[in-house]
C-alpha cells in the first residue's frame, strides 16, 4: 500500500523497549507509517513530515535529566501546529497529570497498562472521527 | 585196436582243446609244454611262441605266479590261486588257477597241468576275492577244502594207480608180444617173410604204443584237472567224465556214464535249454547250474560248455566244464545277508537319529513355551498387580485408623514380595531364552552404591543392625557398565544379609582389585553376622529355587530366586561370584566385576529427588489405555501437585499436544490405535517437539529400551511405578528444562527458584515473531543496566527524583516482560518513598531486590535470546 494513504504516527518515548513494543503492535494492528523517536528534541525536528498523529511519553527524562520532557514537547508540537492530535501516554495514573496534559491541549491521557495499546487504538480512530466530524462541521458553517 | 587207441588220444585231445578255460601243462624247470586254445587267446601269442617259454612270463606278478607253480610241484596241486593274465595288448584277465601235477606211467612226475579260469567277466568274483580277505574263516573252509583235496589227491593217485597197472600190463603184454616176437624170432629162420611182417607189426605197435602214451597222457591231464569235465552225446547222455565229477556228483564212474545229463541238476529244464544252446551256439560260458550231489546236498556250479567234432566235423557231443562255486556262493549269501543286516541297522539307526531329533524339537518347544508362559503370565499378573500396589499406597496416604493402616501396609507388603517374585521369573526366563544383556552406560559407582544403601536404612534400624561401608577411593569416579543390573546384584545380597541377619553389622564392601589403561576390576562384597551356610549347601544356593535348608523359606520367606539371579547376572558379564560361611557366624557374598574406564560424565539418575514444594505447575501428559492405571497416574500426579490430562493412545495425545502445551509427557508403550513408540515417532519428526518423554513400561527388556531410545524417549519407567522415582524422573527433566533457560538460578540455591520472566505476554503481542521478540528482548537488556545504575546512583546520592525517575521506567517494561507484579508493587513502594521524599529504612533493601530481579531477569532474557537466535 501506498505510503501517502497510510496514517503517519510518531511515537515518543525515552523508554525503548515500551517504544518498540508500541511500534511493533502498531505495525501488525493497522496500517500505519510509523516514525519513531526516543527524544522530545528529535520528534520536533521531524515534524515538518507532517504527522497524521503523535504519541507522546509523559516522562521523557527519567534517564536524561537535562532532556525536554512531555509537556514541553507537547506545547513545541502545538506551537508547531496546533491542529496536530497529540495522545499524551505516561505510567502515571494521577489525575492532576491528566489534567495538566488536557491544559497543554492534548488530544488524549492515557495510562501504560496492558490495556494501553487498545485504548490507543480507540483513541486514533476517535482522533480521526473527532476530525472528520470537524471538517463536516466546517464544510456546513462555510455554506451557511 | 590201434585205431581205437588213435580215435581216444584224439578225442582227449579235442576235449582239451574244446575247454573254454585255458589248460597249460609245464614241466619242472616252469616252462611250457603244452596248452589249448584257450592259452593263446588269453595271452595273445601262438602255440609256437608260448612252448617252451617261462610260465610266469605271462602273468602281471611273475613271482607269485613262480610261487604258484612251484606250489604245485611242491604239494602235487594248488586250487583256486587268483592270478592276472597278461595279454599281448596289455588287456588284463583276472583267472582263478587250479593246478596239479601228472605223472608218468611210472609215477614219475612229468609235469603241472594248470587250469586257469577267466574270472574278469565274473563281476561277483572281484567281490569274493575282498570276501575272502576279509572273512578270515573263509581260510578254515578253504582248509577244509584242501584237505577233501588231498582226499581228492589220494583217489587220484589210486586212480593213477590203476593206470599205472593198466599200464604195467600192457608192458608185460608188450613182453608178451616180445617174448612171441622171440619165438616169432626163433621161427624167422623159418618164417622170414613172417619175420618181416611181424617187424613191420611191430613197428606199427611202437607206433600205436606211442600213441597210447600221448593218450594217456591227455587223459592224464583231464583227470588231473580239479573242475569237474564231462562229455555229453547228443540224447543228452553222458559219455565220459573225470575223476573231479566223480567226486563233485559223489556218484561212480559206473553210474554216470550212461545216465541223463540233466537230472543231476535241480531245474532240469534249465540245464536241457543250456544244452540246447550250446549245440546251437557252439559254446556257453559261465552259465550257473545248482548240482544235486547223490546224498542231496546241493553244490552251486558255473558251466562252460562247447561242442566237439569227429575226424569228419561232425557235432558228436559237448564238452563241459563246470566249476563249483559253493564256497563263492556261500560268501555270496553271506554277503548278502551281511548287506541287508547292515542296511537293516541303517535303517535303525535313522530311525532312532529321527526320533531323537523329534524329541530335541519337542524339548525345545516344550521351553520355549514354558518360557513364554512365564513371561505371559508374569505380565498379566504385573498389570493388575501395579494396579493394586498403587492404590493400596495412595489409601495409605488417607487419614486411617491404625487397624486399617495395618492391613493395607499388609496388602502393600504383600504385593511388593508379589511383584519382586514376577520380576525374578520374568528376569530368569530372560536369562534362559538368552535374552539377558547388559547396558554400556557411563554411571557414578560410589553415588549408585550409596543411593542403594539408601534403601535398607530403615529396614537395617528396625532390626538394630549396624550399616558399615568401605569403599575405596582410588576407584574411578565414573565407569561403564550396567548400573541396574549392579544395582539387582547388590540389592539381593543387601537383602538377603539383612534378612539373616538378627544382631550385629552388615558391612558393604567395595575395593578396587585391579586396573590398566582401559579397564578396572571391582570387588564387591556383603558380610553379615548372621545365621550362615552350611559347607555342603554352599554350592547349590545358586541353584534355581534353593535355599540353604528347605526350612528356610518356611522361615525367612523367600523364593530361592535371589542368588541364582545374581549369578546369572554376574557371570555373562565376565565376572564371578564366591560365597564364605560358618554356621551362626555369617556369611561374606563377594564378587568381581570388570568396568571399563571412560572420561564421559555420568548420567544424573538414581538420585531421588525429595519432594520440593517450590515445584508445582508442572503440566503432565499421561498416555495410558488402561482406566485404572489413567486413575492411579492421575492421582499420583494430583498428589505431587502437579497438573495432569489423560490421553487414551497416541493419536488422541497428539491431539492435546496440539491445543496445549505441556511440561512432560507420561507414555505407555503397549496401546491400541497408537502406541508408544509411533507417538513418539511423530512428536519427535512430524511435530519437531523436544518436550522430554517417559516411557512407562511393564516390562523392561532391554529389546525395549533400546526401542524407547532409538525413537526418541527421554528415559523410562517400570511398572509398578514407584512414586517418588517418578517425582524425581519429572522434576530431574522440567529442571533440566528450566536450568537450559536459567543457569543463574544454581548459582543462588537460596533464591525462590521460579523463572522471573514471562514471555507469554510477549509472545501474544508478537504473535511469536522471534525477530520481533529478539529485537524487544535486545532493547530491554541495552535499557535495563542504564536504569539499574541510575537507581542505584539516586539512592546513593539521595537524588529522590532520580530513582523515582528510574524506577518509575523500570517498571513500566515489567509487564512487558512477564516479570511478576509483585514486583512491580515493590518498585511503587520504592516510587512512593522517593516521591515522597521520606528516607525510609525500606528502601535500600527494596532497591537491591529490584536490582536483583532485573539482573536475574536479564540473565533470563539473555538465555531467552540466544535460544531464539539458535532455533532461527
Amino acid at each position: 500500500m501506498d505510503n501517502k494513504n497510510k496514517i503517519k504516527l510518531f511515537l515518543v518515548d525515552d523508554d525503548a523497549v515500551y517504544l518498540k513494543l508500541l511500534e511493533i503492535e502498531f505495525f501488525q494492528n493497522a496500517d500505519f507509517s510509523i516514525e519513531t523517536f526516543s527524544t522530545g528534541e528529535k520528534c520536533i525536528e521531524s515534524l515538518s513530515h507532517n504527522p497524521d498523529v503523535i504519541i507522546l511519553d509523559y516522562k521523557l527524562d527519567d534517564i536524561d535529566r537535562n532532556a525536554m520532557n512531555g509537556i514541553e514537547t507537547l506545547d513545541k508540537i502545538k506551537a508547531f501546529n496546533s491542529e496536530i492530535p497529540v495522545v499524551m501516554l505516561s505510567a502515571q495514573d494521577r489525575i492532576e497529570v491528566a489534567i495538566n496534559c488536557m491544559h497543554h491541549k492534548a488530544f488524549d491521557y492515557i495510562v501504560k497498562s496492558e490495556t494501553a495499546f487498545i485504548r490507543l487504538q480507540h483513541t486514533i480512530t476517535n482522533i480521526f472521527h473527532t476530525q472528520k466530524i470537524e471538517k463536516a462541521l466546517n464544510w456546513y458553517m462555510e455554506k451557511m | 585196436m590201434e585205431s581205437t587207441r588213435a580215435h581216444e588220444s584224439q578225442y582227449t585231445r579235442s576235449l582239451i582243446e574244446a575247454s573254454l578255460d585255458p589248460l597249460v601243462t609245464i614241466n619242472n624247470k616252469g616252462k611250457i609244454t603244452d596248452m589249448n586254445d584257450a592259452l593263446t587267446n588269453i595271452t595273445g601269442l601262438k602255440r609256437e611262441m608260448l612252448r617252451g617259454t617261462n610260465f610266469s612270463d605271462y602273468f602281471t606278478e611273475p613271482q607269485k605266479a613262480r610261487e604258484v607253480y612251484q606250489d604245485v610241484f611242491a604239494n602235487g596241486s594248488v586250487t583256486d590261486s587268483p592270478l592276472t593274465f597278461r595279454h599281448k595288448n596289455r588287456q588284463l584277465t583276472d583267472v582263478l588257477f587250479n593246478g596239479s601235477v601228472y605223472k608218468n606211467s611210472k609215477g614219475n612226475i612229468l609235469g603241472a597241468v594248470v587250469v586257469a579260469r577267466d574270472t574278469s567277466e565274473q563281476k561277483m568274483a572281484t567281490e569274493f576275492r575282498i570276501a575272502n580277505k576279509e572273512l578270515a574263516f573263509q581260510n578254515d573252509e578253504k582248509e577244509k577244502r584242501a584237505e577233501e583235496l588231498v582226499i581228492a589227491n589220494k583217489e587220484l593217485a589210486f586212480q593213477n594207480d590203476e593206470k599205472g597197472k593198466r599200464a604195467d600190463e600192457l608192458i608185460i603184454a608188450n613182453k608178451e608180444l616180445a617174448f612171441q616176437n622171440d619165438e616169432k624170432e626163433k621161427r624167422a629162420e623159418e618164417l622170414i617173410i613172417a619175420n618181416k611182417e611181424l617187424a613191420f607189426q611191430n613197428d606199427e605197435k611202437e607206433k600205436r604204443a606211442a600213441e597210447l602214451i600221448i593218450a594217456n597222457y591227455a587223459r592224464s591231464l583231464i583227470e588231473a584237472s580239479l573242475d569237474p569235465i564231462l562229455t555229453i552225446n547228443t540224447s543228452g547222455k553222458i559219455t565220459d567224465m573225470n575223476a573231479a565229477t566223480l567226486y563233485i556228483t559223489g556218484l561212480s564212474r559206473k553210474k554216470i556214464t550212461g545216465s541223463d545229463f540233466f537230472d543231476h541238476f535241480t531245474e532240469p529244464e534249465k540245464a536241457r535249454k543250456v544244452y540246447q544252446q550250446v549245440f546251437a551256439r557252439g559254446s556257453v560260458a559261465d552259465s550257473p547250474f545248482t548240482l544235486r550231489r547223490k546224498d542231496g546236498k546241493l553244490i552251486n556250479v558255473l558251466f562252460n560248455g562247447s561242442v566237439y567234432k569227429d575226424d569228419r566235423g561232425d557235432v558228436v557231443g559237448v564238452v563241459i566244464v563246470a566249476r563249483d562255486i559253493t564256497i563263492q556262493t556261500k560268501f555270496e549269501e553271506e554277503l548278502k545277508a551281511a548287506i541287508v543286516f547292515a542296511e537293516l541297522a541303517t535303517e535303525i539307526a535313522e530311525e532312532a537319529k529321527t526320533k531323537a531329533e523329534t524329541a530335541t524339537v519337542l524339548a525345545e518347544n516344550a521351553v520355549k513355551s514354558k518360557q513364554q508362559f512365564l513371561s505371559n503370565m508374569s505380565h498379566e499378573i504385573r498389570t493388575p498387580m501395579n494396579a493394586i500396589i498403587g492404590f493400596t499406597k495412595v489409601l495409605l496416604k488417607n487419614e486411617l485408623s491404625a487397624r486399617q493402616k495395618e492391613y493395607l501396609t499388609a496388602i502393600k507388603m504383600s504385593g511388593d514380595a508379589l511383584i519382586v517374585l514376577i520380576n525374578d521369573i520374568l528376569d530368569l526366563a530372560k536369562v534362559d531364552a538368552g535374552k539377558m544383556t547388559f547396558e554400556k552406560i557411563p554411571f557414578k559407582l560410589a553415588l549408585s552404591i550409596s543411593a542403594m544403601l539408601h534403601l535398607f536404612e530403615t529396614k537395617i534400624q528396625e532390626k538394630n543392625l549396624k550399616l558399615v561401608k568401605e569403599y575405596d577411593l582410588e576407584i574411578p569416579e565414573v565407569l561403564i557398565g550396567d548400573p541396574v543390573r549392579l544395582h539387582q546384584i547388590i540389592l539381593n545380597l543387601v537383602s538377603n544379609a539383612v534378612k539373616f541377619t538378627f544382631q550385629g553389622e552388615i558391612t558393604v564392601k567395595v575395593q578396587l582389585i585391579d586396573e590398566d589403561d582401559e579397564n578396572v576390576r571391582i570387588e564387591f562384597s556383603v558380610t553379615d553376622t548372621g545365621i550362615g551356610i552350611e559347607k555342603n549347601k554352599l554350592k547349590k544356593i545358586f541353584e534355581n529355587f534353593q535355599q540353604a535348608s528347605s526350612g528356610t523359606s518356611r522361615l525367612y520367606g523367600g523364593t530361592g530366586l535371589g542368588l541364582a539371579i545374581v549369578k546369572q547376572l554376574i557371570e555373562p558379564q565376565g565376572g564371578s561370584i564366591c560365597v564364605k560361611s560358618k554356621i551362626d557366624k555369617g556369611s561374606t557374598f563377594s564378587f568381581i566385576l570388570p568396568f571399563r574406564k571412560t572420561n564421559a560424565e555420568a548420567e544424573m539418575e538414581a538420585e531421588l529427588v525429595e519432594p520440593d514444594a517450590t515445584i508445582t505447575d508442572v503440566k503432565v501428559l499421561v498416555v495410558e489405555d488402561i482406566a485404572l492405571n489413567q486413575l492411579l497416574m492421575k492421582t499420583l500426579l494430583d498428589d505431587f501437585g502437579f497438573e495432569c490430562d489423560i490421553a487414551s493412545n497416541g493419536e488422541l495425545a497428539i491431539e492435546k499436544l496440539k491445543t496445549k502445551s505441556y511440561d512432560i509427557i507420561l507414555m505407555d508403550l503397549q496401546m491400541p490405535v497408537m502406541n508408544g513408540f509411533e507417538a513418539t515417532e511423530y512428536i519427535r519428526d512430524n511435530m519437531d517437539s523436544e518436550i522430554p518423554i517417559i516411557a512407562l513400561t511393564a516390562d523392561v527388556t532391554t529389546v525395549d529400551l533400546t526401542k524407547c531410545m532409538a525413537v526418541g524417549m527421554n528415559d523410562y519407567i517400570a511398572k509398578p511405578v514407584d512414586e517418588r522415582l517418578l517425582y524425581s524422573k519429572i522434576v530431574g527433566f522440567v529442571k533440566k528444562t528450566v536450568q537450559l533457560n536459567d543457569p543463574e538460578e544454581n548459582k543462588n540455591p537460596e533464591d525462590i527458584k521460579v523463572k522471573y520472566t514471562d514471555l507469554d505476554y510477549l509472545n501474544r503481542r508478537t504473535k511469536s515473531n522471534p525477530a520481533l521478540m529478539m529485537e524487544m528482548i535486545s532493547l530491554y537488556l541495552e535499557q535495563t543496566p542504564v536504569l539499574i545504575s541510575n537507581m542505584k546512583k539516586g539512592l546513593r546520592e539521595r537524588d529522590w527524583d532520580r530513582l523515582y525517575k528510574a524506577v518509575h521506567k523500570m517498571m513500566s517494561s515489567f509487564s512487558i516482560m512477564g516479570i511478576s507484579s509483585d514486583f512491580e508493587n515493590m518498585a511503587k513502594q520504592v516510587q512512593e518513598y522517593a516521591g515522597s521524599h521520606i528516607k525510609s529504612e525500606g528502601i535500600p533493601d527494596l532497591v537491591l531486590k529490584l536490582e536483583n530481579v532485573c539482573v536475574q531477569a536479564c540473565e533470563e532474557l539473555k538465555e531467552e535470546f540466544n535460544t531464539l537466535k539458535n532455533s532461527n
